[in-house]
């Protein structure tokens, strides 16, 4: 069977992304590496180790193989982790063709090249016509029959069609948007803020400090995704102010988790195993503060949070600190500039 | 364009330029005829009086009520006039009285030259001049070879001096290349030598003073067509020479948007050699001849671009041999950089022609004029992405392909120890001031320049830049010494002087023309110093 839409990746939100696609009457194929999750899915459409017993649309067939995903079809949408993104990329650049449109709907960055999916796409397969997915979009919510939306951003036109044709629905609306830099660096740095917010509700604070955090997190990531060539209007929209609203906030959200676990006095290491997920936001803390460096932009909330990641100094004292920093301009022109008589 | 070649291309030319008027139906018509007697009109009024132009004008009122009166009919035909005439124009527009006028006031050296009967003559003659050892051809020149056969060669290099076309004419010849068909403004014909060298490269000729949106496609169109033909083409993509001295890093893509529509054209027509293959090159002085020029252009904010210089030390034959002399005392070389050939969608060629991916895979460009999973379709906004993606891959291959020579070293070091001395004073304050208290010490620039040349030394291994063999084996005081003597040699004040132990930054103006060729490198902690 030739698929309209191929989602790569058979995590959460890999499934879901198959989920809306089949809804939509698309032939989906979905490419998982676990032979067993595989199974699973193509006998009782279900993906137990992710989203439990819910019943997922008929119209997935899951595949083990690549190329049979990839070969021809349409619409690609990549949703692995970032740190395997490469990899599969290569792999799947062996079937695929310019004509293809592909989408990338990860939230991170590559660790060592600081490059954004969509980059990494670029430079290892053929394809051009490549965009990115990213929103306030929690995966358990959405599998509930829970509405939602999204943004679709890409500097082809093609790329914005042919996803609303496959994903936009009731369920699920598309936004579509130019500033593709700037929807892959929102929803990447965002998961950092999103850490720094399970910490604060891990310490017991309530809602002044978390919208603290997000109203001076969302002004640090923009103050770096510009400079790095986003559109600040962008942190405004779904991709930066409406995905940190639901990921600060939620105990669905993997890096609130994170930071709250964290805060608790757990090691990092002891969050993760019982997450049983990736964390973009732990990878993407030290290649924001890498790309801070480079580009000379203050981000204290990301510090903060490298520094209650690596476990040597407690949450109190570091929130402590953020406190002590001197008053500043809100609307910071010149961020160095601080308030004094 | 080869003669057999010139009445083909200009009814191609026309058909398309009026079938695109013509698609949007009678107000378009009218709207592009309008347009075209405004600009025109505007066009001879702007230039000198004379007899000639009130006859122009005449001329051009009768169009207009043509226009007025007439039908559909009507106006498509005096289009068809319009587009016709400047189509020819476009092909083959070389006034012999201007030319005649020019020879006349070269000094003998070069006119001996000159008068040389054929343009194939002058190329035998031109070693005489002792330039031919100074041009320096390298890079991926075996690789760009071994493509000319396959396809069609689209040469786009870098743009700092009308001299370009001389060294890339002279260049590409020795190497072995035909000629490239090339776009020239009218202004470079005021130099007669370098109208020789025009007509060798197979030149047409672009009339900047001409405005009217329907010129400009005629030009964009005659490219494409002259592409399709597989006419070898050369564009300079950042249009005209970079006026900060910068290597282009916002390139103008209408020209370089010619080869997708090439391509699919070809390709739909099933021409047997339907491929192009853009070359990227860097063009890399000791010594900028129009350098003062270029400038004070830059800096006057309003000009900028758009100002067009009719007349700049090129236009000057004193000037252009003072200059050449220059480079001959100097033992300097021009370097012509060859970057791997790309496909018109930024992809690496490799030398069989075949478009290739990072794993080298081999990748089927006609796909991406396909709609996702179906058939060619027409799409010109997908297509001009797709030159935006091609565009980057230039910006980055011509800071690889640069060449770095003592000049822009030093004034590099000498513009950053400036810049620190004054931490808290703007572009212009800097460039202003220059008391005697302001000179540096001839031992911190020494070092300072070695500390620049460490970190360039550390980019040339890692591929990022090319270095010139005195930036490479020279250290800082000897690079500084020789540095001052470059700019001596040619510049009516050189960027700096010295003074015993101390050096002054003499023209500041210059000084920071030489050193922008180093933006775009993360050298030093200010950068890019744009007047912005």
């Amino acid at each position: 069977m030739q698929a309209d839409v191929a989602v790569l990746g058979g995590g959460s939100w890999g499934t879901i992304l198959a989920h809306l696609a089949a809804h939509n009457g698309q032939r989906t194929a979905l490419w998982m590496r676990n032979p067993q999750a595989c199974e699973t899915l193509n006998a009782t459409h279900t993906n137990p180790r992710y989203l439990g017993e819910t019943p997922l649309a008929e119209g997935i067939t899951a595949t083990t193989e690549l190329g049979e995903a990839v070969r021809g079809t349409p619409v690609v949408i990549f949703c692995v982790p970032s740190k395997a993104s490469r990899a599969v990329a290569r792999q799947a650049g062996e079937f695929l063709t310019g004509d293809q449109v592909v989408l990338s709907a990860t939230k991170g960055l590559e660790p060592e090249s600081f490059h954004t999916v969509t980059e990494l796409l670029r430079a290892e397969t053929c394809a051009l016509k490549i965009g990115a997915i990213s929103g306030p979009n929690l995966a358990k919510e959405i599998v509930r029959g829970q509405p939602s939306a999204t943004v679709v951003a890409s500097r082809f036109h093609e790329v914005i069609v042919r996803a609303t044709e496959a994903l936009h629905s009731s369920l699920f609306r598309i936004y579509g948007q130019d500033d593709l830099r700037g929807v892959e660096l929102a929803g990447a740095l965002k998961n950092v803020i999103a850490i720094a917010c399970g910490a604060a509700a891990g310490l017991g604070f309530g809602h002044n400090v978390r919208a603290m955090l997000v109203t001076r997190g969302l002004a640090e990531i923009q103050r770096l995704g510009v400079k790095l060539g986003a559109d600040p209007l962008t942190f405004s929209g779904l991709a930066g102010v409406g995905d940190l609203l639901v990921t600060c906030g939620s105990e669905l959200s993997r890096n609130f988790r994170v930071g709250r676990g964290v805060a608790q006095g757990k090691t990092l290491a002891q969050v993760v195993e019982e997450l049983g997920e990736v964390a973009e936001g732990v990878n993407t803390t030290h290649v924001a503060l890498a790309l801070a460096s480079r580009e000379e932009v203050a981000m204290p909330i990301t510090e903060a949070v490298k520094d209650l990641l690596d476990g040597k100094v407690a949450a109190q004292e570091i929130l402590q600190d953020l406190m002590g920093r001197a008053a500043r301009y809100e609307i910071d022109f010149d961020y160095t500039a601080e308030v004094s008589a | 364009m080869r003669a057999e070649d010139q009445n083909r291309a200009v009814a191609e030319v026309v058909s398309r330029v009026v079938g695109s008027v013509t698609k949007g139906g009678s107000q378009s018509l009218e709207r592009a005829l309008a347009e075209t007697i405004y600009h025109e009109r505007k066009r001879i009024e702007r230039g000198s009086s004379s007899r000639s132009r009130a006859k122009q004008l005449s001329a051009w009122d009768r169009r207009r009520s043509q226009l007025v009166r007439g039908s559909d009919t009507v106006r498509r035909r005096v289009l068809e006039d319009l587009v016709t005439r400047f189509t020819r124009e476009v092909l083959g527009n070389f006034d012999p009285k201007v030319h005649a006028m020019a020879t006349r006031a070269v000094p003998f050296g070069l006119s001996a030259l000159l008068h040389a009967s054929s343009p194939q003559q002058l190329l035998h003659r031109f070693p005489q001049l002792g330039l031919d050892d100074r041009i320096e051809v390298n890079g991926a020149v075996d690789h760009a070879r071994a493509l000319q056969d396959k396809g069609t060669l689209v040469c786009v290099p870098t743009h700092s001096s009308n001299l370009d076309s001389i060294v890339l004419g002279y260049g590409m010849h020795e190497q072995g290349f035909p000629p490239l068909l090339y776009g020239a403004g009218l202004n470079l014909f005021k130099n007669p030598l370098v109208g020789y060298f025009m007509r060798n490269l197979g030149a047409y000729t672009v009339d900047r003073r001409k405005t009217a949106p329907i010129y400009k496609q005629v030009l964009k169109e005659y490219a494409g067509v002259a592409l399709e033909f597989g006419y070898h083409s050369l564009f300079f993509p950042g249009g005209t020479r970079s006026r900060s001295g910068e290597i282009e890093t916002k390139l103008k893509l209408g020209l370089l948007g010619t080869t997708i529509p090439a391509f699919a054209n070809s390709l739909a027509l099933k021409r047997p050699k339907p491929r192009l293959f853009v070359v990227p090159m860097v063009l890399s002085y000791e010594l900028v001849l129009e350098a003062e020029t270029l400038i004070d252009d830059h800096l006057q904010a309003e000009g900028k671009a758009r100002y067009i210089i009719t007349d700049d030390e090129f236009s000057s034959p004193l000037r252009v041999f003072q200059f050449m002399r220059g480079i001959l005392e100097l033992d300097a070389r021009i370097y012509l950089t060859l970057l791997p050939p790309r496909d018109p969608f930024g992809n690496p060629v490799d030398e069989e022609g075949r478009s290739v991916d990072a794993s080298g895979r081999e990748i089927d460009i006609s796909r991406y004029l396909c709609a996702a999973g179906g058939e060619p379709a027409d799409d010109p906004h997908r297509d001009q992405e797709y030159t935006r993606e091609l565009g980057q891959h230039l910006v980055a291959d011509y800071l690889r392909g640069n060449t770095v020579f003592p000049t822009h070293l030093v004034a590099f070091s000498a513009f950053s120890a400036l810049e620190e001395m004054h931490p808290q004073r703007d572009l212009y304050r800097l460039l202003r001031s220059g008391a005697e208290d302001e000179s540096l010490l001839f031992g911190d620039l020494a070092r300072r320049c070695d500390g620049v040349r460490e970190q360039l030394l550390q980019l040339e291994a890692a591929g990022r830049v090319r270095l010139s063999r005195r930036v490479r084996s020279l250290d800082g005081g000897d690079l500084v010494v020789h540095a001052l003597r470059s700019w001596g040699t040619y510049h009516t004040r050189p960027a700096l002087s010295r003074r015993g132990d101390r050096i002054d930054a003499t023209d500041r103006n210059l000084l920071l023309y030489y050193r922008n060729r180093l933006t775009g490198y993360g050298l030093g902690r200010r950068e890019p110093c744009k007047q912005t």
